[in-house]
């Protein structure tokens, strides 16, 4: 049986304009779903995003999404993915009905059809008593929503987000994170959410690509990029630390975070036994109340990951 | 975003499928068409009917093409603003007044027999000296020179209309991002840029090109129909002159929008160069008697010139004189049209997609 059609297929891809290198060698392959792409200002993520929807050619290398070659299929490449902009780009004085059921025209469909799918699409992202409404009286949540409208009306396997949830309360975050997650695991669309809030990646993706000044440094599935680390632990006590922190110091034992109410995080040494926490802690007259395998967060290992490939930064 | 209908709430894929762009069609057709004109122009010798073909052929390719979604939307832009209304309103009485007055005209031509008639609030007049007046004094004729001068009126009011359309047409799509939404769906710059010309040049046509040839066909209705076999040059003029028209104010206008973004500086911008610029040409060659020459700073003026010789008006019949040769006139607008086009396209390029 051949494998399926990869989402994002790159190879050796480069891009620089002048002098500067944007991207450097990128190579991966990515399977479809739910793709976070994440990196600090200045990582690439812009250039590859525009690459990825055909307006910029690369300079260097291959790639290709679902199956379409990158540099040659500019209009093909955006008929395959809906592009929700982190910025307004509303045509001021239409109706939102209007907006979405233009972008349907733009991207090829009939007319009639464009302007029932746009009734559809309003109403699932539950716009519909908004529809009629010039685009300028909706608040920024509304906004966000009819962004997204206009990226999936013309039903398209991609969807590529730029900050989805830029300038949205918490409650419309968790309702446009929830409405993501849906159309990727329910409708089974490939999502590729470029944005620098990593709980948002965490949350919908199950895939991360990290660029770093315009390198590759991690790709590959959240789970196993966070899996738990063995040497890592979080120990609750009550009672005088600081003898047993010594303690534990002379055993080889880093306390990497205290939050002074009790709550260490430590890294242990190879060959720690978890046991040896309760003896030393018995002796110094301190009582453990928890002791966890501490998982790392995406964050976490985001920053990790930064501070390994960038130790001066 | 509490589910409140499950059943429209759920979502639904969309199992049409969508058209390609059609950038390869377009050229292809384009090349067709010009084979064809060819051809046409040498079998029969009928250019103007075949170029008439051609232009009527591209434009329902145009029609069929992404370019079009971004024109009617322009044009509903413009539209559901009154002041448009008014404006169209004002260009609408230039018409009517001609319609009504080329009915005048011949209504006058059936009572030659009398030696006096009755018209409305003027009161009793001699038909033969209403017919003079209307014929050699208004030029209700079907001559060129009508033709010359209706669109001489009707350009005053789309030249103001222009001035105010401007941003609404390009400038708002700079200056609120709505251009990186139609050039991050499968679209070009150049249907982008060929949508808003279009609009533009529909409007434009609506206000000058299409009530022209309305009157045209009024005129050959109420004298003869010997009059369209024998003025079919001038209805290629009036086509001819609506194109050149479209094509040099819609580029001027879209390049100043996209520097300029909004009204107030549009419309001082616009003004200078139409107004003031005619202002100053007008001053030294009629007043200091510089060289003719002078008149080519006035591009309306150029514009005017390449229309009467479209319209094939005789030299002495235009005014203000002297002029310059036509060929120089062309020059510049084709000079001032590429300088604009090259601005256009620049912002247009400079416009990023993913910020």
């Amino acid at each position: 049986m051949s494998d399926p059609v990869p989402l994002i297929e790159l190879e050796n891809l480069h891009r620089s304009f002048g002098s500067m290198q944007a991207l450097r060698g990128l190579t991966c392959r990515i399977p479809t779903g739910r793709v976070g792409l994440l990196g600090p200002n200045g990582a690439g993520k812009s250039t590859l995003l525009k690459i990825l929807l055909g307006l910029l050619p690369p300079s260097g290398g291959r790639g290709r999404v679902l199956g379409r070659e990158l540099g040659s299929a500019g209009s093909e490449l955006r008929q395959l993915i809906g592009y929700m902009p982190e910025a307004d780009g509303l045509v001021s004085g239409l109706r939102g009905v209007d907006y979405v059921a233009l972008a349907g025209e733009l991207c090829g469909m009939p007319r009639r059809e464009a302007r029932r799918r746009a009734h559809e699409v309003l109403t699932y992202l539950e716009l519909e008593d908004a529809r009629y409404r010039v685009l300028d009286e909706y608040s920024l949540g509304m906004k966000q929503r009819l962004k997204l409208a206009q990226a999936l009306v013309h039903d398209p396997p991609v969807l590529l987000l730029d900050e989805p949830t830029s300038g949205l309360d918490p409650s419309g975050r968790d309702a446009m994170l929830e409405l993501l997650g849906k159309l990727g695991r329910e409708h089974h669309k490939s999502l590729i959410l470029c944005t620098h809030l990593l709980g948002d990646v965490e949350r919908v993706c199950s895939t991360v690509l990290i660029l770093h000044k315009g390198r590759l440094l991690r790709q590959g599935a959240v789970s196993e990029l966070c899996a738990r680390r063995q040497d890592r632990y979080i120990l609750q006590i009550e009672g005088d630390p600081t003898a047993f922190r010594d303690e534990l110091t002379l055993e080889g034992v880093n306390v990497v975070a205290d939050n002074k109410r009790g709550e260490w995080r430590v890294t242990v040494p190879n060959g720690f036994v978890t046991r040896a926490f309760f003896s030393l802690a018995s002796n110094h007259g301190v009582l453990i109340r928890g002791l966890s395998v501490d998982d790392e967060s995406l964050e976490e290992l985001f920053y990790r990951v930064l501070a390994e490939a960038d130790p001066d930064g | 975003m509490a589910e409140l209908n499950p059943v429209l709430l759920r979502y639904r894929g969309w199992r049409g499928s969508l058209s390609d762009n059609g950038a390869t069609v377009t050229v292809l057709f384009g090349l067709g068409q010009f084979a064809l004109l060819g051809l046409a122009a040498i079998l029969t010798g009928y250019i103007q009917l075949a170029t008439l073909t051609l232009f009527m052929l591209n434009f329902s390719l145009v029609v069929r093409s992404r370019a079009w979604p971004v024109a009617r939307i322009a044009i509903e832009q413009l539209f559901c603003r009154r002041l448009f209304w008014g404006l169209y309103g004002l260009s609408l009485t230039v018409f009517l007044m001609y319609f009504f007055g080329q009915y005048l005209m011949s209504w006058a031509q059936n009572q030659l027999g009398e030696s006096e008639v009755r018209v409305g609030a003027v009161g009793k007049v001699n038909p033969k000296w209403l017919l003079d007046f209307l014929r050699n004094a208004l030029k209700f004729n079907g001559s060129a020179e009508m033709f010359r001068n209706f669109f001489w009126y009707e350009t005053n009011s789309v030249m103001i209309t222009l001035a105010l359309s401007g941003s609404v047409l390009i400038g708002n799509d700079l200056r609120h991002g709505s251009l990186s939404f139609y050039l991050s769906k499968p679209l070009e710059r150049w249907h982008y840029l060929l949508g808003k010309g279009l609009a533009v040049t529909g409007f434009l046509n609506l206000f000058t090109t299409l009530p022209a040839i309305v009157l045209f066909v009024q005129f050959g209705l109420l004298e003869s129909w010997d009059y369209f076999a024998d003025h079919s040059q001038l209805l290629f003029g009036i086509v001819a002159y609506g194109l050149v028209l479209s094509i040099h104010l819609t580029v001027i206008l879209l390049a100043l929008a996209s520097w300029l973004r909004n009204t107030v500086p549009l419309v001082m911008a616009w003004m200078t160069l139409f107004a003031f610029a005619q202002g100053v040409s007008s001053a030294l060659v009629d007043g200091l008697h510089y060289s003719p020459r002078w008149r080519l700073v006035d591009m309306w003026n150029c514009t005017f010139l390449i229309g009467n010789h479209l319209l094939s008006v005789p030299s002495e019949a235009i005014r203000p004189a002297p002029q310059p040769p036509v060929g120089e006139a062309a020059l510049v607008l084709g000079l001032v049209g590429f300088l604009c086009l090259t601005l256009l396209i620049l912002r247009v390029r400079a416009v990023e997609v993913v910020s």
